[in-house]
């Protein structure tokens, strides 16, 4: 049924983001088991008193909780050093959430749809945790435990069959292919003097070529993309010493991301590369090549290779232009995201599309394009990533729901400004509390 | 993987108009690494239009070149090879193996490319290899009238060259082909 007004929930004092609640109350109002009806929500004075009160009987669970997790942690014993920050795991919600995960992961068979009820509050931010459960989220590893050291072993061997046959320049691969034949090559100094023997090729075959089945020609082709997958690579997170800077680590990153990129490009003749891929990539690699267990920070690439693929795979049409004004295309999310934001809260829709006629692909092209990587720091959007992956209805909903949940905490302001502040506002959006709003966001899904 | 295109004794505008348009049509910016040209250009036009293709462009002096500026030998190291240029107008018998052998020792390189003849020959000899990419417009030479257009393209990779050879006959282009290896022990001078 439609609604005219608000809902009441809306309301609340507490989705104004010119105040947002500090971090550690978030988690505690946010913990499942208990939901109050929300219009009757307090107000945020009282509950620093319920944290006072909430950490003694934690306390206890703690130390087993981390042993724990440093046994299980893919069994290599590291210690992490940044799993338990006492400031902001010393809420109850943030210890159990890790201890639910690390009990789920040691399972000899994962049930998926547990985890994903786990994932979707955020994960711990201990990178192996999060490399681990991306990689079953994405369909990368199996649930079943046993079957791990296979797979694993079959795809990174892809991965490095896909490397050699299509990084392989022109001119290595006709060596290759000469070789195959049995062909001699003239030795300078050995053979006698007098004319080189000349052997007749077909036209396809020599660097000048323009055909098209020319392995030269394709070559010269993929230069294009190759450079533009360069460029890209190089802007991608300039404020990372993990990604950007002269340091052979980084260099080494930026190398697998355009390894990664291009033999994507290369197997996707359709959709090749498109600027923004990179962003996408960046932060599944950046997990799976901290992974603190070494085995599998060596083969960050290749896990990082098909997982991208994985979430490529329900993304791609946002990257092809052909698609653009189809059913499929980027212009019809973001009339979903249109449609989805006047369900829930018309008055902010009419004022934003009719009254100061701001047009959603203004803003929200960028934010469903990039999943919302470039609108919030790398941690923050490492969170947003938990939220989308592990959503059962799959993460271009979720997305939808999450991009309805960032206009709707920022509706005051929406609706005291104009085109120019508005548009200012949405491009550049405000630093707000991510739990904060991926629960709003939960709230958005349709019943 | 270095493409180097040779080429020369070109002789516009006073023998040919300008390069055959298939041949135009492939020499796109790009692809080729260096240039190197035998000379007999012999005008800034041509200079500039080879410029387009590769910035990177060594010439070396023929006789009926108009910039008297071109050194008369050149050499440079693609790879792991090393490379001469001259014209070969000053190797008399003119394109005799015997005398450009003794002028590939004098330079000390493993690849010697020279013109002036208008005819693509490829020859070894216990010193290297002599090239001659023949005339890229199929200009007449003093001693022949019936000249196929030709050029060379060839593609380093460290110690093994392989070459192509263009050559515009009955007007289709033909490509052959040619490959060499230089030895890992290099005797060369350094």
């Amino acid at each position: 049924m439609a609604k005219k007004g608000i809902p009441e929930w809306l309301n609340s004092s507490l989705w104004s983001s010119s105040s947002p609640p500090p971090p550690i109350d978030d988690r505690l109002l946010r913990n499942p088991s208990v939901t109050p009806p929300i219009v009757e929500r307090p107000p945020l004075s009282p509950s620093p008193s319920a944290i006072t009160t909430a950490p003694a009987p934690p306390l206890p669970v703690r130390p087993p909780s981390k042993s724990e997790i440093n046994d299980l942690q893919n069994g290599t014993g590291n210690d992490e050093a940044g799993i338990d920050t006492p400031a902001a795991a010393s809420s109850v919600e943030d210890v159990s959430r890790k201890a639910q995960v690390v009990a789920e992961l040691s399972k000899k068979v994962i049930d998926l749809k547990e985890l994903r009820k786990i994932a979707s509050q955020g994960l711990p931010d201990d990178a192996g945790t999060r490399s681990l459960v991306w990689k079953l989220l994405l369909g990368y590893l199996s649930p079943d435990r046993s079957l791990w050291s296979s797979e694993l072993a079959k795809k990174r061997s892809q991965y490095k069959q896909f490397k050699e046959e299509l990084l392989m320049n022109p001119s290595e691969v006709t060596r290759k292919m000469d070789k195959s034949k049995g062909g001699d090559s003239n030795d300078l100094k050995i053979e006698s003097p007098g004319a080189l023997s000349r052997s007749e090729i077909t036209h396809e075959d020599h660097p000048l070529s323009l055909g098209t089945t020319s392995l030269w020609n394709n070559f010269f082709k993929d230069t294009e993309v190759l450079e533009q997958i360069d460029r890209d690579v190089m802007r991608t997170h300039p404020d990372m010493h993990f990604f950007s800077g002269d340091s052979a680590v980084a260099k080494a990153n930026q190398d697998a991301l355009k390894n990664v990129l291009t033999i994507f490009a290369k197997l996707n003749p359709g959709i090749r590369y498109v600027q923004g891929m990179n962003e996408i990539l960046a932060p599944i690699y950046y997990i799976f090549k901290n992974d603190p267990d070494k085995g599998n920070a060596a083969f960050a690439e290749s896990d990082a290779f098909f997982c991208f693929v994985e979430l490529m795979s329900g993304f791609r049409d946002n990257f092809c232009q052909q698609l653009d004004n189809s059913v499929v295309g980027i212009r019809y999310t973001i009339t979903r995201l249109s449609l989805l934001l006047k369900h829930h809260d018309e008055e902010l829709w009419r004022h934003l599309e009719v009254t100061t006629k701001i047009n959603p692909q203004f803003y929200a092209f960028r934010w469903i394009t990039l999943l919302l990587t470039q609108e919030f720091n790398f941690v923050e959007s490492l969170h947003i990533w938990d939220t989308l992956l592990s959503d059962p209805e799959g993460p271009q909903e979720t997305l939808l729901r999450i991009c309805c949940a960032m206009l709707i905490l920022v509706r005051r302001r929406l609706l005291a400004g104009d085109f120019t502040s508005n548009l200012k506002l949405l491009q550049n959006y405000p630093p707000s509390n991510i739990s904060h709003m991926l629960y709003v966001a939960d709230k958005l899904r349709s019943k | 993987m270095v493409l180097v295109l040779a080429l020369g004794d070109l002789h516009v505008p006073h023998r040919a108009a300008d390069l055959p348009p298939k041949f135009k049509s492939m020499l796109v910016p790009g692809k080729i690494q260096h240039i190197i040209c035998t000379g007999n250009l012999c005008i800034k036009e041509i200079h500039d239009y080879l410029k387009t293709i590769c910035p990177d462009l060594h010439i070396v002096r023929g006789e009926f070149d108009e910039d008297a500026r071109y050194p008369e030998n050149k050499t440079l190291t693609i790879g792991q090879f090393k490379l001469g240029l001259c014209h070969g107008h000053q190797v008399i018998p003119w394109g005799d193996l015997d005398s450009l052998a003794m002028l590939q020792r004098q330079l000390g390189v493993d690849i010697l490319v020279t013109g002036h003849t208008h005819q693509f020959t490829a020859y070894k000899h216990e010193g290297g290899v002599v090239i001659n990419p023949g005339s890229a417009t199929g200009a007449y030479s003093s001693i022949n009238q019936d000249v196929n257009p030709s050029f060379v393209l060839m593609d380093i990779d460290g110690f093994r060259a392989v070459v192509y050879v263009y050559e515009l006959i009955d007007g289709e282009v033909k490509v052959d082909k040619i490959e060499f290896k230089k030895p890992p022990t290099s005797n060369s001078a350094p």
